[in-house]
């Protein structure tokens, strides 16, 4: 068999080795486990330098979700949890989670229990009520660092204040816990990869700024499993430079891993449905449109130079932000990037980043004068999402831009 | 004065009527969100606070900035916020304890731009000394919002008299949280409850405790009771349907109850700081850091307290926060043998046929 260059069977790949450094994180942890030693259970934007400067394994809940539900098991774990008594509007990744936390083992990926829990809730006040039940049931510590939405443009220093009293605690908590201890210089080489490996992932998701885009969108929600798990290991930063560097090749020779005509292009708002990618990915690629831009191309933009700009940076994620700074990031990609139109997944999961995203996105078509179509789904529950609306949708954002096109 | 004449004043605070007789006295009203919120600052700054926890209306106008999946509570605030319910109210103070409270905040800026939206951050790692000065800067941050929506001043003295008054307040509304099972109806001991955020504080007390007073000569209740668990009681039809089967509330974990009295804060030292050792001792609720689930200890020690029967947990939808908590209190009322019955109570209560039922049902198992 021809393997065919660049995909995700060449061993040179960024896409292969992406995937390897994701497939590691996990048997890392594993065999972390299997050595005696003590394993976290993270969220996605917990301070992973923490763990990582202290050399503490840690697997994310979340990715482990999103793999049980790309796999075709979000339904069945839902359910487990479902039994037990979480309401079925519960966050479908919360859900997956406590379910796995009870029947401990899930072959659509498994992972090690944890002796500690990672909770940061600057994505979601879910989190904490998540991280707090996995604790309570499991018997196990809740190191908990808390973000609080800012209603804001700036960080204050106030806030600055709080939440570094509250790493150096975290830092303080995973010693005892480990037995680890904490090493400054050990800290700049894991801020340097992470910097590193962010600055990569920002310069490859820019270049989708080529006509046509050097990439499939969807590639990205597939390589931002390593943004969240391994930023600041230095294979993430080298894959993460592959990466952009293929991408460069790509615009060169006028190629792209989005293997159809670029008639469209897009951003996409919202996380994947995981259970429906094939679906969604196909009634984008079917009708030309390339979703060239989504928020995490900012999200994972980790870049500070100490101690407190790193604090400051996890002050700042799109679900900790107000809506004119969160409207404001996405109006400058999407005039960087530039796109057609915004679709957006009205994410029946996510209550923060879907609560406030009617006006956010109504603000966003008026700035970048563009049309924003909706469609109802889920990201790990495949319950919530209707194939047949979905194409409707689509169906409609394509019309619009293709009007607008030919009246240009 | 009598029970029934008493009980008739609080059952006659009419918020809408309220806010007309305050703006004609000339007086400034500041909104305050569930769950909690500096209500002391306000109170002091010579402001009337008045509490906003939606109401039983249909959803329409709300639609244009939620989606279906956020709680009623937040969405029919903003429904009466663009229907100009509140309109004359000079700000609104919403603090970001559960992510449906981060969203109604930024939405109600769109929504109802007339009334400034004043952010209460506060913070959940809440005890130690850096959760400390962040409740005190989230303080300060409102009263310079306060300040410049009403012009109103601030001044720490006041504070330090505004928390006696509301310390004294609290105290009696827990003495009345403990009597009001022995004698009332859910009904009544709602009305109660549900006047505080309303009428003047003073004026609240006040009568709380010649209502108190009125009740010694009263005749207990019989029957089985139950302890009431959720975000909130008020709904005419639970109500009525717990009066009718006979089954009283013996004690509450309600957030617009009793979880608004538990704490007071210290009425010595600087007053801001005082407040801020209010909220860090706060605890046993849903939108504040629990890992120990420390409240489903608590509603069963009310349980076995009160000797209540049962517990009835009075769920509202899309409300995750205690979506979660649930779970933990089924469990630990289960290892304890208590009874307990989950209904799900929404602002407008469509399918409420089988709620009766549940509560039909429940009432004859506790018998
Ligand atoms: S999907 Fe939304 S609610 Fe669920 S964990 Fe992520 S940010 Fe939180
Ligand atoms: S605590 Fe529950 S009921 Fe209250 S605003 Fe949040 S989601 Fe709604």
């Amino acid at each position: 068999m021809e393997v065919r260059k660049g995909s995700s069977q060449d061993p040179n790949s960024a896409k292969y080795k992406l995937n390897q450094i994701a497939a590691k994180a996990y048997s890392d942890a594993q065999a972390a486990k299997e050595r005696g030693e003590k394993v976290g259970w993270c969220a996605s934007n917990f301070p992973v330098e923490l763990p990582e400067t202290l050399g503490i394994p840690v697997c994310y809940p979340e990715n482990q979700a999103a793999g049980i539900a790309a796999r075709g098991q979000g339904e069945k774990l839902c359910s487990i949890a479902e039994d037990e008594g979480y309401s079925n509007d519960i966050c479908a990744y919360a859900r997956i989670s406590l379910a796995y936390a009870k029947i401990k083992d899930e072959p659509a990926q498994n992972m090690p229990m944890p002796d500690f829990m990672l909770c940061c809730n600057n994505i979601c006040s879910c989190m904490t009520k998540w991280y707090e039940n996995l604790s309570k049931e499991l018997d196990i510590p809740l190191i908990m660092i808390d973000i609080p939405f800012n209603p804001d443009n700036e960080v204050s220093r106030d806030e600055i204040e709080y939440v570094k009293a509250q790493f150096l605690e975290a830092v303080r908590q995973l010693e005892e816990i480990t037995g680890k201890k904490w090493s400054d210089e050990r800290f700049r080489e894991v801020m340097a990869n992470s910097c590193r490996t962010s600055r990569a992932w920002l310069e490859a998701t820019a270049l989708a700024a080529a006509r046509p885009s050097p990439f499939n969108g969807f590639d990205l929600l597939n390589h931002m499993a390593v943004m969240v798990t391994a930023r600041g290991k230095p294979e993430a930063a080298e894959a993460m430079e592959l990466l952009a560097r293929e991408y460069r090749e790509n615009i060169e020779n006028g190629t792209s891993t989005f293997r159809a005509e670029e008639k469209y292009r897009i951003m996409f708002e919202g996380i994947a449905c995981w259970p429906w990618l094939r679906v969604t990915s196909t009634g984008l690629k079917s009708r030309g449109i390339n979703m060239v831009s989504t928020i995490y191309a900012d999200a994972f933009g980790f870049i500070y130079d100490d101690f407190d700009g790193m604090i400051e940076a996890y002050c700042k994620v799109p679900n900790a932000i107000n809506l004119e700074t969160a409207r404001d990031k996405r109006v400058r990609l999407c005039n960087n990037i530039g796109v057609d139109g915004l679709l957006v997944h009205t994410n029946r999961s996510c209550k923060l980043w879907s609560g406030f995203m009617p006006e956010m996105s109504r603000q966003i078509g008026e700035a970048c004068g563009i049309p924003v179509v909706s469609f109802d789904g889920d990201q790990a529950d495949p319950r919530n999402f209707s194939e047949a609306q979905y194409d409707t949708r689509v169906q409609g954002l394509t019309e619009i831009m293709a009007s607008r096109k030919a009246g240009e | 004065m009598e029970v029934r004449e008493i009980l008739d004043v609080f059952r006659a605070a009419d918020p809408a009527a309220l806010k007309e007789k305050y703006l004609a006295e000339g007086r400034k009203i500041v909104l305050t969100a569930p769950v909690y919120t500096p209500e002391e600052i306000i109170h002091s700054m010579g402001l009337v606070p008045m509490g906003v926890w939606g109401a039983d209306v249909l959803l329409k106008r709300s639609k244009r900035y939620f989606p279906a999946f956020i709680c009623s509570v937040v969405q029919s605030i903003v429904e009466l916020g663009m229907r100009g319910t509140y309109d004359g109210a000079s700000a609104i103070v919403i603090p970001s304890l559960c992510d449906s409270l981060k969203v109604v905040g930024q939405n109600w800026k769109y929504a109802v731009p007339g009334i400034p939206f004043i952010p209460m951050t506060y913070p959940q790692n809440r005890a130690s000394e850096a959760g400390r000065a962040f409740t005190k800067a989230g303080y300060l941050r409102v009263i310079r919002d306060l300040e410049a929506a009403t012009g109103a001043k601030f001044s720490a003295q006041a504070l330090a008299d505004s928390i006696k008054i509301y310390n004294e307040h609290n105290a009696l509304m827990r003495r009345f949280g403990r009597e009001a099972g022995k004698y009332l109806s859910a009904a009544d001991r709602s009305a109660v409850f549900k006047s505080a955020f309303f009428m003047p504080k003073e004026e609240h007390a006040a009568l709380v405790k010649k209502l108190l007073a009125a009740l010694e000569g009263e005749k207990p209740l019989s029957g089985p009771s139950v302890v009431t668990t959720g975000i909130l009681a008020d709904s005419p039809a639970i109500l009525a349907k717990l009066d009718e089967l006979g089954l009283r509330i013996a004690a509450d974990d309600v957030a617009a109850e009793s979880r608004q009295y538990r704490t007071d804060a210290p009425e010595t030292g600087d007053p801001l700081d005082a407040l801020a050792a209010k909220f860090a001792g706060m605890g046993c609720c849903s939108v504040l850091l629990d890992p120990e689930k420390r409240r489903a200890d608590l509603i069963v020690d009310s349980v076995r307290e009160t000797g209540a029967s049962g517990v009835l947990a009075l769920q509202t939808e899309f409300c995750d926060p205690e979506e979660f908590d649930y779970v933990i209190i089924k469990k630990a009322c289960a290892a304890a043998g208590i009874p307990l019955l989950a209904v799900e109570v929404d602002r407008q209560m469509a399918n409420f046929g089988q709620a009766e039922t549940m509560l039909e049902a429940f009432s004859e198992r506790l018998g």
